[in-house]
């Protein structure tokens, strides 16, 4: 995870210190965990949501 | 002041805005509610429409109705900073769609109201711009990310405000206000002219903020409706809402809405609302408890579309102003960018399922009713420090899911169905609570009517913050 914080960091130049590099790759960790559950649940047959076109009720 | 009481008084609208941007100057220092004041404009704006009046051309309800704009809506002319150092000196060349449409029906913008930073955030404690302060309690945060509008509307510097909802960002500080916010169905109100970033393509929303139901309506109906401008808003016709208020509501199934929610419900809360549910019984309404199968994916769901298409938005800023947006900003944006695209194709995919089991749920009940916020309005102090006391326990207000305050909010953000936010009482901080009602696609027209008809009956909304300036 830090080596790829670090490749944004050149990318973007960021400037990010050792420090912030650390404390981003914990976030991301926390992140990683809460999209678990979506790999975990039977989506066979579900399309992406992607253009929101709502129906009326 | 309402609509209703404005209209009353015999005053003519350059007086009227005189009053409010006399009590705007006297109030903001101390409220931080607006970052750019029209005054000039809005005298021109105001004069313009006495004589318009006075002429027999009268425009409408809005006609000559001092309103605020949150400061991420375009506004021809008038600096947009969407809470950022980045826009700090950017002049838009044009109206956001609902602007413009406010300005068509003769309502007078007063300024430009504080926001948090990029609207990501529920607090309006902007580094940029400053807090803006509860009227309410002035220690206290007026919650966000539209957090000026709210405060605008609740301590009568304007009589209603355009905000942006992307998790809560109307309805969280119009509860925490004491006032009405309402997020309307995905595509009802066109999102033309949103600063990119500020919310994110599926699940932001442009709301309402007002002190009372019926003026929401009006409001609602003169914002509403298909803009060719944005692609993504509805052709759905817009009925009459104010015709909507006062009819029935007894007979009607309301759905109380367990969940993921209620894990940090205040008891406080809890009480408060076991009394809003009592009240619209007595209505003749009939409440039962309801969820939804995978109600609990909700906060993954919108934690990763908002982040990465925010992130998306935010590319061409972060190779050339990372600097210049405040860290916890930065980071949340850095670690969107190592989100794998296959994660956000299953969150799609997975809103699609949360989505078809909301509208079958809707055919059970006919509405949703659940808190805005979990717990009572804390501090600035206690959100500053990152740790709030929820019946005595020490928590952390932000956690993966982001703000513990936006969850009782997002499911209406991920479906993108109508929820209002009504006050329903107070904490015995002396915060007002507000309540969540929420319908099916494009039933704004039930919303309002169950939430004017609960407003009528409680009369929370005549209550007014004490400011002694």
């Amino acid at each position: 995870m830090e080596d790829q914080i670090r490749k944004l960091n050149q990318e973007y130049g960021f400037n990010l210190s050792e420090d912030e590099i650390q404390l981003i790759a914990q976030r991301t960790a926390e992140f990683e965990r809460l999209f678990q559950c979506l790999y975990k649940v039977d989506l066979a047959g579900m399309t992406p949501l992607l253009k929101f076109d709502r129906e009326p009720s | 002041m309402s609509r209703r009481s404005l209209e009353r008084k015999e005053l003519s609208r350059l007086e009227v805005t005189r009053l409010y941007l006399e009590r705007t100057k006297r109030l903001n220092p101390l409220l931080n509610a607006y970052v750019t004041l029209t005054e000039e404009r809005a005298l021109a704006d105001a004069a313009r429409a006495e004589q318009e009046i006075q002429r027999g051309l009268y425009r409408g309800p809005l006609h000559g109705i001092p309103f605020s704009i949150k400061d991420n809506l375009a506004t021809n002319g008038v600096r947009t900073t969407a809470g950022s150092k980045i826009l700090d000196d950017w002049v838009p060349d044009h109206d956001a769609t609902v602007v413009k449409r406010l300005k068509d029906a003769g309502a007078i913008v007063l300024g430009k109201t504080n926001m948090h930073e990029w609207a990501l955030g529920g607090t309006t404690i902007n580094p940029f711009y400053g807090t803006t302060r509860n009227p309410w309690d002035t220690e206290r945060i007026a919650g966000g990310s539209s957090g000026g509008s709210a405060v605008a509307v609740a301590a009568g510097m304007c009589l209603a405000s355009i905000g942006t909802d992307s998790a809560q960002s109307v309805r969280n500080p119009a509860s925490m206000c004491g006032i009405v916010g309402l997020k309307p169905t995905y595509g009802r109100v066109s999102q033309y002219g949103t600063v990119p970033g500020t919310g994110a393509y599926s699940t932001n929303h442009t709301g309402v903020l007002t002190r009372t139901v019926e003026d929401c309506a009006w409001v609602l109906q003169m914002i509403a409706g298909d803009d060719d401008n944005d692609p993504q808003s509805s052709q759905e016709s817009v009925p009459n809402y104010a015709q909507s208020l006062g009819r029935e509501v007894r007979g009607l199934r309301i759905g109380l809405l367990r969940g993921f929610f209620d894990e940090h419900m205040a008891s406080e809360v809890r009480e408060n609302f076991t009394q809003a549910m009592e009240t619209l019984k007595q209505l003749g309404m009939q409440v039962e408890e309801v969820t939804t199968p995978h109600i609990n994916l909700i906060p993954a769901i919108k934690v990763c579309t908002s982040r990465v298409e925010n992130a998306a938005a935010h590319d061409p800023y972060l190779r050339t102003r990372a600097r210049d947006y405040s860290k916890q900003t930065l980071y949340s944006y850095i670690s969107a960018l190592l989100t794998p695209a296959t994660t956000y194709v299953m969150a799609q995919r997975a809103r699609r399922l949360v989505c078809d089991e909301f509208d079958e749920l809707l055919k059970r009940v006919q509405l949703l009713v659940l808190p805005t916020i979990p717990f009572p309005v804390p501090s600035i102090e206690e959100c500053q420090s990152g740790v709030i006391e929820i019946d005595g326990k020490k928590i952390k207000r932000q956690d993966a899911r982001g703000g513990l305050e936006s969850l009782c909010c997002i499911p209406f953000n991920v479906t993108g169905l109508p929820a209002i936010s009504v006050c329903c009482g107070f904490s015995k901080s002396g915060m007002p609570m507000g309540m969540q009602i929420a319908g099916g696609a494009f039933q704004e027209d039930l919303v309002l009517r169950v939430a004017q008809a609960y407003e009528r009956a409680t009369e929370w909304y005549k209550l007014r913050p004490k400011l002694t300036v």
